[in-house]
């Protein structure tokens, strides 16, 4: 780079030469001899070789708990995309636009072979949808979101060209919004005698507390939502204003739960997102006990333009979440590998190390 | 308009003519004679306070670096490319050149702040209208006016001196603050002017740099012209000494002054290391463009595998999509923005301030600082410190580099008789008594050889005598003449000193001093021990010292009159009709005197031994009739054993000349002077002129003594692998002993001499016969390589060459073989090489071979080879400091050159060098994002927040980076300094080469693939959103990045780990504390509560444990296994270190003698070097002759100690 000059060569009044340094013997410090305590590990096979059966010896079991714990979990999927002739939601898949005012509906039948003891978690899984577009991502305002007046009758320029439908402000604006998922999935057992008992699912608690309370904002609170959302407009795709997406106060407008979740964009474009929750009632009966159920879709997301696929899956957590058996097998493996390698160092450290001491 | 034209060609013109300004005082500017040549104000600063910023900035941009990047930052305006929110993209350059600014700033203030106390300075300029001297600043003089100097001050501008306090009209200067030299100069005053009505004109040359030279002359009104010279010219910057005060007229003012145009700043070298990182950046930007275009080929081939139009495809605002082509065109570009910090940024930044780190460790060195010259070590170029670690070939200088410089008399040869010069030897003095006796007795008319030798060894010479006891004190302040105290006072001795003399004091004292009338007695005193002799050359002093100590004592100097006393106590003063200055053509000077007694014109010639010998011509008078040729004959032999012995040679010679023929030269002498063109030729050409048959008196011998630990410190450098050759202006045979005794020729060597003797009268002839030599040389060189006898012993070649052959060598078409030659050879000693010879040496062997060179000199004569060179060193000694002001380093003592180049050098190499790798490496990190294209369509999204990303190159891990630059530590400078060896892994490719470019970023690859795809896999169809799931990437980039440091931090300090833990913890602070903070603040993206919740995810530690393990594991597992099976030497340097340091000191020893071999043993075995003395001459065997005496070819070997 540049060349910096610390010593002009300035000619000083004061006298001290103009080529040689105002000459004073260098301070005899640790620092400024270089001198300082230092520690110099030197990495050999001998030196490092306890570290690789340290890793070795904790990642294995740490790896079988994970394993263990994904296998104990218990996950059912099934795919309503309708993509085959024999799918019941052929029909709906074939004959749709976002503008259908006519709902279709389609219900499949399942079996759960085994019973589903602790609270079941109900996700809807696409596929093929990236929500991770860089453009995609940004086509929100976030103030809009957090309850601000003025964004929410002036959305962001990154909103567009989802902010403005018929001169008026689209709330929530944003292309995220725009194609926000609105198939309803409903549960029902089969009991063995017959009588369908639709399963209650808890639409509430699936989003983030913080994104719920503070980062999500009614414009003007919670009450008397049509009044704050007067002079907006929802946004194209969608069938009702937000403000009309539960009948809970608590649970509408821009802090719908099922808006917030699907607010936050996922990383991957297969992805799953907490539908409900199936709360479990007591300790004696199963959440979900073996046995037939029928899934009711009502079918209005189009996913053919994308070669899209839509799931649901049932599924149990754990503390370390859904099920994932690859962390486990990592574990395991690292685990292994190092502890090979570690006895490869030892070879090594045996065969070598000694030597290097007459060397030296 | 038409002013400006006449400034520009009045400061244009060749010459310039000057003329008072006092009958122009108080007149508007316009109408000054002067006005177009520049004021005595100073501006040193670049920049003004008001354009600082648009002025910093053009200079930055002209770095292309920084345009790249600021061009990165512009395509991010563009809104269908940008991939960062445009404000954010501009942080990183703007922080980068902010810093730089700031840096520049605070420089350019501290100028500004030294050149407003310069200008400030007060100074004495004649007004006309208050008929005195008036203060006035610096600044307010201009050329034209008069300006006086008074003792101790430093003088404002270039000043034509018209009168000094002192009645020779002499003036003295100390010119440290131009080149360091702390000898006084005089300075005379231009010929008969008076101040009072100047009504001369004053024509001179254009302004120019050259310290020695000028010239003018000065028009009278009645056209007389007068010369005048350097010798009239107080030079700006200078201090006047022991002149009461002196006048002068302005000829340069502030930035025409010759001080201001030789300050060119601090110089610029680009290092080799710097040229290969510019190679490497241009790899990266090819990696780039290579990603880039696979981003926008993928985003096509995604766009148009889609089916339909999916609702994540965002329209522009209008609600029309692109076609896939375009999209992808633009997506190229988006991906050049996201992936930029490829090409590292911050890379050129850190480098300056590693830089600086190490220039600072480098002269806070203890062990480089000399106590004697209470001097530090100096680095004049900021930027080639790491070149210090990969020397390959030193070119050394010899006298006064590898020798001390101070001259001791050893011997002298008069004429014809040898005498040593030792303390208790009485044979010399006793014929000084004798000739001294038979010279009365011829009644003074009559001057006996032998008193003749020593006078001239008194008066042939440009020693200034001032008096010991009297301190040369800097008084900065400007009225120290009112201070009773003066600087040299003089104290009068009334027991010596003739009647004569005594007056002249006295009138000197009146005259020059009026104000302190006891002050200026000016008398040197006959207590001649506290004579004190200020030679510009040692060898001079030398020589004084030598005739002092035989009674011929040189008492005073001033322009014209020397003043002797004889060993009879009778003292003489010489007239001095004029001086012949020394100069390179000549190598000889002269004095021209006039006897006080016979009243004879006497002119006395030292020299060179060949450049005195040629002149030679009437045997001395009637003294030692018969056997005169004998003399010179006789006194060459002496002169060959001084040299094998290693002494410096002169030849004394007198010549007296007759009045008539005195009378014509002196007109041809002035009409020299008072020429204005080539001046120097013609005064060169009277000099010639005079100096003919002359009569050899005798000749000298001078020990310059080796200077400490030169032998270990050349032992050394050649154990690490370093070639040291000598290029010296000596004679072969000095060139030889100094080579023994420094070790750089060993006794078993083999020795090939190479040398044309005569001046052949064809080029082509010489040339022939030169090639020839060259190739019978090689051709021996070859078989004696190839012999198989020679295979185990290892010696080596040494080669001794001549100025005459180097400058047949040079020549295009023998310089390949020379090369050839040259390369296998161990050391090659060049003699009698002028200056434009060694840099021209130097240039050949740093083209021919590719290699790192350093040079190394001490005098003016080196300054031409320390700019050739790659490194320059310049070594402040006793011939001032034009070799230090050339120079790249300054350094006190050769040995320094040891730890310079063995431990600071090859610190700085392998710190900068694994820092700049490192770099790389950590800057190929961003393939993560890279990685993520594939999941995200190509569109350039980025799965951690920009802010974060920023900060993460900029402050998260840049600080550790740059603390292993400058303090990492691989092996201690104790096993540096005694194992040499280790040297040798910074010399050719080194450390930083391309393999070690490529592993690193196949390295950083391979992490960045773990450190994706695991958390990838691990996340793989759940509801992880976006950050969330970047998070622990950036988390695990981070913690891989420092421990892959970590890995490359040979020793931890305090200041490590500071660092460490410290980007750590910043990391996680900034990073929560903005998570926690920003709910809307930074739209459209959002990180807000990812790391907590992340951090409160058992999840995220478990991915970031396994990651980080799996990342590094390769890295981990190589590096010690490699450590383990074949140890480098550095790694057995570092296990050295470990060990108590008894057992190192033994290890140490043990290991130079295991790895050198047998041979290498017997190098440590002490011996004393074979020295030739005048008793027994050294034998060189002749192995051919091919034109007989005219060129020869000697190959030395001592066959003797030849051993397997």
């Amino acid at each position: 780079m540049m060349p910096t000059s610390y010593e002009d060569g300035h000619i000083s009044v004061s006298g001290a030469g103009g080529g040689s340094m105002p000459g004073k013997k260098p301070e005899n410090t640790a620092f400024k001899q270089q001198r300082l305590p230092a520690w110099q590990p030197v990495l050999t096979a001998g030196t490092v070789l306890p570290a690789f059966f340290i890793i070795g010896l904790i990642f294995i079991p740490i790896g079988i708990g994970l394993y263990v714990t994904s296998m104990n979990i218990k996950e059912f999927q099934i795919d309503y995309t309708g993509v085959d002739m024999s799918s019941p939601c052929y029909n709906c898949s074939q004959n749709f636009s976002w503008n259908s005012s006519r709902p279709c509906a389609c219900s499949l039948p399942f079996y759960l072979d085994q019973p589903y003891d602790s609270n079941v978690f109900m996700y809807y899984g696409l596929s093929n949808f990236y929500q991770n577009h860089r453009r995609y991502v940004k086509s929100r305002d976030d103030s809009q979101l957090n309850g601000n007046q003025e964004s929410l009758k002036d959305p962001s320029k990154e909103c567009e060209p989802y902010a403005w439908s018929s001169s008026k402000p689209i709330a929530p604006c944003g292309a995220i919004a725009n194609s926000m998922f609105n198939d309803t999935l409903e549960l029902f057992y089969n009991d063995p005698n017959g009588s369908k008992v639709q399963i209650p699912l808890t639409a509430t608690g699936i989003a983030w507390w913080t994104d719920k309370h503070v980062k999500f904002r009614n414009p003007g609170g919670n009450e008397n939502l049509p009044a704050a959302f007067q002079g907006t407009t929802k946004p194209v795709n969608w069938h009702w204003p937000v403000y009309e997406l539960d009948s809970d106060p608590e649970n509408n407008g821009f802090i719908n739960e099922d808006f917030i979740v699907w607010m936050r964009t996922a990383a991957l474009p297969t992805f799953r997102k907490l539908y409900r929750i199936i709360q479990r009632k007591n300790n004696m009966v199963p959440t979900l006990p073996r046995g037939n159920y029928t899934l009711e879709v009502v079918y209005n997301y189009p996913v053919r333009s994308f070669d899209g696929r839509k799931r649901v899956i049932l599924s149990t957590i754990s503390w370390m979440g859904g099920k994932n058996p690859f962390l486990g097998i990592a574990y395991i493996t690292v685990g292994s590998v190092c502890f090979l390698l570690g006895v490869v160092l030892l070879i090594i450290h045996h065969k070598y190390g000694s030597r290097n001491n007459i060397a030296t | 308009k038409g002013l400006n034209y006449l400034s520009q060609r009045a400061r244009e013109k060749e010459l310039r003519s000057l003329v008072s300004n006092l009958p122009y005082e108080g007149q508007e500017k316009g109408k000054q004679p002067n006005r177009f040549f520049s004021s005595n104000s100073i501006k040193t600063t670049k920049y003004s306070p008001l354009f600082f910023i648009p002025m910093n900035l053009y200079e930055q941009f002209h770095r292309l670096a920084n345009v790249y990047f600021v061009g990165l930052a512009i395509l991010n305006f563009i809104p269908v490319v940008n991939a960062f929110q445009p404000e954010v993209a501009l942080i990183p350059i703007c922080v980068i050149l902010s810093l730089t600014a700031l840096k520049d700033a605070w420089e350019d203030f501290r100028r500004y702040q030294s050149d407003r106390k310069v200008n400030n300075t007060p100074c004495f300029v004649y007004s006309r209208m208050e008929k005195q001297f008036v203060e006035r600043r610096w600044k307010d003089a201009r050329v034209g006016d008069f300006v006086k100097v008074v003792c101790n001050e430093i003088v404002p501008a270039d000043l034509l001196l018209l009168h000094s306090s002192d009645p020779n009209g002499v003036c003295y200067i100390e010119t440290a603050n131009l080149d360091g030299e702390t000898n006084l100069k005089q300075r005379t005053v231009a010929n008969g002017l008076c101040t009072s009505n100047f009504n001369c004109k004053v024509v001179c040359e254009k302004p120019n740099n050259n310290l020695n030279h000028f010239k003018c002359y000065l028009e009278k009104p009645n056209e007389e012209k007068v010369g005048a010279g350097i010798e009239s010219l107080l030079l700006r910057g200078c201090t006047v000494r022991n002149t009461n005060h002196a006048v002068g007229f302005v000829v340069y003012a502030g930035h025409e002054t010759k001080s201001m145009l030789n300050n060119n700043g601090s110089r610029y070298k680009r290092s080799k290391l710097e040229r290969k990182l510019n190679i490497d950046v241009f790899f990266c930007v090819i990696l780039l463009f290579t990603m880039c275009l696979i981003g926008a080929l993928g985003h096509f081939l995604w766009l148009e595998s889609l089916p339909g139009v999916p609702p994540y495809l965002v329209p522009d605002s209008s609600g029309h999509l692109d076609s896939p082509g375009l999209t992808s065109f633009y997506m190229f570009f988006t991906m050049i923005i996201l992936l930029q910090i490829l090409i590292p940024i911050a890379l050129y930044v850190s480098i300056e301030l590693v830089k600086i780190g190490q220039i600072f460790f480098i002269t806070n060195d203890l062990d480089l600082y000399d106590e004697e010259t209470d001097s530090r070590m100096q680095c004049r170029a900021l930027n080639i410190t790491e070149d210090l670690g990969q020397i390959e070939y030193i070119f050394s200088d010899k006298t006064g580099t590898l020798t001390e410089n101070k001259m001791v008399f050893r011997r002298c040869s008069v004429m014809g008789t040898e005498f040593p010069h030792k303390e208790n030897d009485g044979k010399l003095v006793q014929q000084i008594k004798r000739a001294e006796s038979s010279s009365r007795r011829g009644g003074g008319r009559k001057i006996h050889p032998y008193l003749d030798f020593f006078l001239a060894l008194t008066i042939c010479n440009t020693v200034m005598v001032s008096m010991a006891t009297a301190k040369r004190e800097r008084v900065s302040d400007l009225f120290c003449q009112r201070k009773p105290k003066r600087n040299r006072t003089r104290s009068e001795d009334p027991a010596v000193g003739s009647a004569k003399m005594e007056s002249a004091a006295d009138t000197n004292g009146v005259q020059t001093c009026s104000l302190h009338p006891l002050s200026q007695r000016d008398r040197p005193a006959a207590a001649s021990q506290s004579l004190h002799y200020e030679a510009q050359s040692p060898d001079e002093a030398a020589l004084v010292h030598a005739a002092r100590a035989y009674g011929f004592i040189l008492l005073a100097r001033t322009p014209d009159t020397v003043s002797v006393r004889l060993p009879s106590g009778q003292v003489l003063d010489f007239e001095v009709l004029d001086t012949l200055t020394f100069d390179c053509t000549r190598k000889r000077m002269s004095v021209l005197v006039r006897h006080p007694v016979t009243r004879e014109c006497v002119l006395y010639t030292k020299g060179a031994d060949y450049a005195i010998m040629e002149l030679l011509g009437t045997p001395y008078a009637e003294h030692l009739s018969g056997n005169q040729k004998d003399v010179a004959a006789v006194t060459q032999h002496h002169l060959d054993c001084y040299a094998k012995e290693g002494l410096r040679t002169l030849c004394v010679a007198k010549k007296v000349v007759s009045e008539d023929v005195y009378r014509s030269w002196l007109v041809d002498r002035k009409r020299a002077q008072a020429s204005m063109d080539n001046r120097e030729q013609l005064i060169m050409e009277t000099s010639v002129q005079l100096e003919t048959d002359l009569t050899l008196l005798g000749a000298t011998g001078i020990e310059d003594r080796l200077q400490e630990s030169v032998p270990e410190t050349t032992v050394a450098l050649r154990e690490a692998g370093i070639h040291v050759w000598v290029l010296t202006g000596d004679k072969p045979e000095t060139a030889v002993n100094i080579g023994y005794a420094c070790r750089l020729l060993e006794e078993e060597d083999l020795v090939i001499n190479m040398s044309c003797k005569n001046k052949l009268k064809h080029f082509y002839f010489i040339q022939l016969t030169c090639t020839s030599i060259l190739d019978c040389t090689l051709e021996e060189v070859r078989r004696y390589e190839e012999d198989p006898c020679n295979v185990d012993t290892t010696q080596n070649i040494a080669l001794v060459i001549d100025g005459n052959t180097v400058s047949m060598a040079l020549s295009p078409d023998l310089q390949d073989r020379f090369v050839d030659l040259a390369k296998r050879c161990r050391t090659v000693l060049c003699c009698r090489v002028t200056p434009l010879q060694k840099s021209e040496v130097v240039k050949l062997i740093r083209e021919k071979l590719k290699v790192m060179t350093l040079a190394v000199g001490d005098g003016a004569n080196d300054v031409n080879m320390i700019q050739a060179a790659d490194v320059g060193i310049g070594i402040s000694g006793q011939e001032g400091m034009q070799a230090v002001m050339a120079s790249d380093f300054a350094i006190s003592r050769f040995k320094h050159l040891r730890k310079l180049l063995l431990v600071h050098g090859h610190w700085c190499y392998t710190r900068l060098a694994n820092m700049i790798i490192y770099f790389f490496y950590k800057n190929a990190y961003v393939n993560l994002l890279f990685w993520y294209q594939f999941f995200c369509g190509f569109t350039g999204t980025a799965m951690i927040d920009y802010w974060l990303m920023i900060f993460f190159n900029l402050f998260f891990t840049s600080v550790p980076p740059i603390m292993f630059g400058i303090f990492d530590k691989d092996v201690s400078a104790e096993v540096l300094m005694g194992v040499p060896e280790l040297y040798r892994m910074g010399q050719g490719k080194g450390e930083y080469n391309f393999l070690s470019f490529w592993i690193s970023i196949l390295d950083a690859f391979y992490q960045s693939l773990v450190c994706f795809f695991i958390p990838y896999l691990a996340y793989q169809d759940s509801d992880v959103d976006m950050f969330t799931f970047g998070t622990p990437m950036n988390t695990v980039a981070l913690f891989t990045i420092l421990l892959h440091l970590s890995i490359e931090i040979k020793s931890w300090t305090l200041v490590h780990w500071i660092t460490m833990l410290g980007s750590v913890g910043l990391y996680f602070i900034v990073t929560l504390a903005y998570n926690a903070t920003c709910i809307t603040c930074n739209p459209p993206s959002n990180p807000y509560w990812i790391l907590q919740s992340q951090m409160a995810d058992p999840m995220f530690y478990l991915i970031c444990t396994i990651s980080t393990v799996a990342a590094l594991l390769p890295r981990y597992l190589i590096l010690p296994a490699s450590n383990s099976i074949s140890p480098s030497p550095l790694l057995q340097g570092r296990l050295l270190d470990r060990r108590d340091p008894d057992t190192k000191a033994l290890r140490i020893q043990e290991w130079r003698g295991f790895r050198g071999g047998g041979e290498q043993v017997k190098r440590y075995r002490l011996s004393p070097p074979p020295s030739p003395t005048l008793d027994t001459p050294v034998d060189y065997v002749p192995e051919f002759d091919l034109t007989g005496d005219d060129f020869s070819l000697n190959v030395i070997t001592h066959q003797s100690t030849v051993h397997t």
